[in-house]
């Protein structure tokens, strides 16, 4: 496996076939007896603002921090619950809206989706 | 069965979503202003659009992915970025038009201003986004949009000289008015090939759960739907040359081009023109705000599909929502529809080349698409197409905005 062909930027699924975002970054872990290994998934605006330029990401940060629903910037997903990847998808053994990956899914489907007549079709 | 269904289906619908604001402002203009010496470009447009359309729809049925997804997937995010911006700007603008032009269509035969009705066709707009579902949106409008025909119908009762139409097809210098012939020509390729409209038909393959079965459907869609459809466009380019330009009628402003069916139509012209524009503008505005949500929320990760209801994808709603308000504030401040819709088609000739050349890298991929990846063929016409429209672009707009048109 390639970490940057093959799980970088690729789809998350969740336990139920829910998008849950992508796989934004990639985090390792340099350990001192072996090789370096996969230790998370990371997810969320400020990790894409950093792939751009390290500065802009820390600025998006201190924008977001004011602001956004989200309490962190950067949602972690441990290696650990990485089921499969697949050609197009990497599946996860997690439920999305019980992560922070839907902190804005949940906060809009809460205070504007339910108060608009006809949000089910 | 299914399969023939599917076609006839799709070829309909491909002919009646064709003509949109765009097409409507480029070839009255083209007609009134220099005849039939502009179809040539109409042509060059319809053979691009047909090959966009075909490769997106084997795109999407081989792979089971749409286009901003499976781009940013191969290429990474850094890289899409830059089309992923573009896309944007050019939906919004997009956007706008076809809002212009609904808000047009009802002006013309209420007579309120059109800014008054921005906010009445953005609020119609969006509850066909929020209560519909893909096949309704795709099938309703498309279908009504068939009225668009009169166009045709109206070119064939005009009896246009056969030769002159002819002539029409090859490229040719033009007499007078040299900036403004390369503008409008330009704005007819930006139009035909408008790039919402290849990146919208890879997300409706998947909505419609395409899978490589349905290769052949697609090519006859893409082949004939698209093909019959620029016959919309070509009528109305006859009907604009027989009608406005014996007259000295530039269009300058879409009321000059609401007189082009009187002739052939003389009681409900005016109506009819209406209706065709009014019914055009909706279905591609819903096409329209639906690809900037999917391009959006499949740059993201984030759950899409109009099927779906909207608590089960609200980011996905949130975008089009946002995007139907940004447009339409464009009207209700006072934009001049048709000088954002030739604008905006100019640019989208000019934002070509970073639309379509990572889709035609991604068409070549051959473990993507093992047998059906691009020949030689489709590429080459591909890449000489897109670089002949950004060169004429970016050499025509600085001209025409300095000519003042």
């Amino acid at each position: 496996m390639e970490l940057v062909r093959d799980v970088l930027d690729k789809q998350l699924i969740d336990r139920e076939g829910t998008k849950m975002g992508r796989a934004d970054g990639v985090v390792l872990e340099i350990r001192p007896d072996g090789p370096p290994r996969v230790d998370s998934l990371t997810l969320g605006f400020t990790v894409l603002a950093s792939r751009l330029h390290p500065r802009f990401g820390d600025w998006f940060a201190r924008v977001r921090a004011r602001w956004s629903v989200r309490k962190s910037g950067r949602y972690r997903v441990p290696w650990s619950v990485v089921e499969e990847v697949r050609q197009h998808d990497i599946q996860l053994a997690v439920r999305a809206l019980d992560t922070p990956a839907f902190d804005w899914e949940r906060w809009l489907r809460r205070h504007v989706i339910e108060h608009l007549p006809g949000a089910s079709k | 069965m299914k399969k023939a269904m599917t076609l006839a289906l799709g070829i309909l619908t491909s002919v009646g979503g064709f003509f949109d604001v765009g097409n409507i402002a480029t070839t009255a203009q083209a007609g009134a202003s220099f005849r039939f010496q502009l179809i040539w470009s109409l042509l060059l447009a319809t053979l691009l659009v047909i090959f966009l359309v075909e490769m997106s729809g084997r795109f999407a049925a081989v792979s089971g992915k749409a286009l901003p997804d499976a781009i940013r997937e191969h290429f990474g995010f850094t890289f899409w970025l830059v089309p992923f911006a573009v896309l944007t700007l050019i939906h919004l603008l997009t956007l706008g038009a076809e809002i212009g032009g609904m808000c047009f269509a009802l002006h013309l035969v209420t007579g309120i201003p059109v800014w008054v009705w921005a906010p009445v066709v953005a609020i119609l707009t969006w509850l066909f986004l929020w209560r519909s579902t893909f096949s309704t949106i795709e099938n309703s409008t498309s279908l009504l949009g068939l009225l668009t025909l009169a166009f045709v119908v109206a070119a064939l009762l005009h009896h246009p000289p056969t030769g002159e139409v002819v002539a029409g097809m090859l490229p040719s210098l033009p007499h007078h008015d040299p900036e403004k012939y390369w503008f409008i020509a330009v704005s007819i390729l930006g139009a035909v090939i408008a790039p919402y409209l290849f990146y919208f038909y890879s997300s409706g393959a998947v909505e419609d759960d395409w899978d490589p079965s349905y290769i052949a459907v697609n090519r006859g869609v893409a082949l004939i739907g698209m093909g019959f459809g620029s016959v919309i466009s070509l009528g109305a380019i006859v009907v604009a040359a027989m009608v406005l330009a014996p007259r000295g009628i530039e269009v300058s402003d879409y009321h000059q081009a609401a007189l082009m069916l009187t002739d052939a139509f003389p009681f409900w012209g005016f109506a009819l023109f209406a209706a065709a524009m009014g019914i055009a503008c909706l279905g591609a505005a819903l096409e329209v705000a639906l690809s900037m949500a999917y391009t959006t929320a499949q740059t993201f990760g984030w759950n899409w599909g109009e099927d779906l209801n909207p608590r089960e994808d609200a980011r996905f709603c949130l975008v089009y929502t946002g995007a139907i308000l940004l447009s339409a504030l464009l009207i209700m401040f006072g934009v001049d529809p048709l000088k954002l819709t030739l604008l905006t088609m100019a640019i989208n000739a000019a934002a070509l080349p970073f639309v379509v050349i990572p889709f035609l890298l991604l068409m070549n991929d051959g473990k993507l698409l093992r047998e059906h990846k691009n020949g030689w063929l489709s590429n080459a016409v591909i890449l000489f197409i897109v670089i002949l429209s950004f060169v004429l672009a970016v050499v025509s707009i600085p001209l025409a905005i300095r000519g003042g048109s």
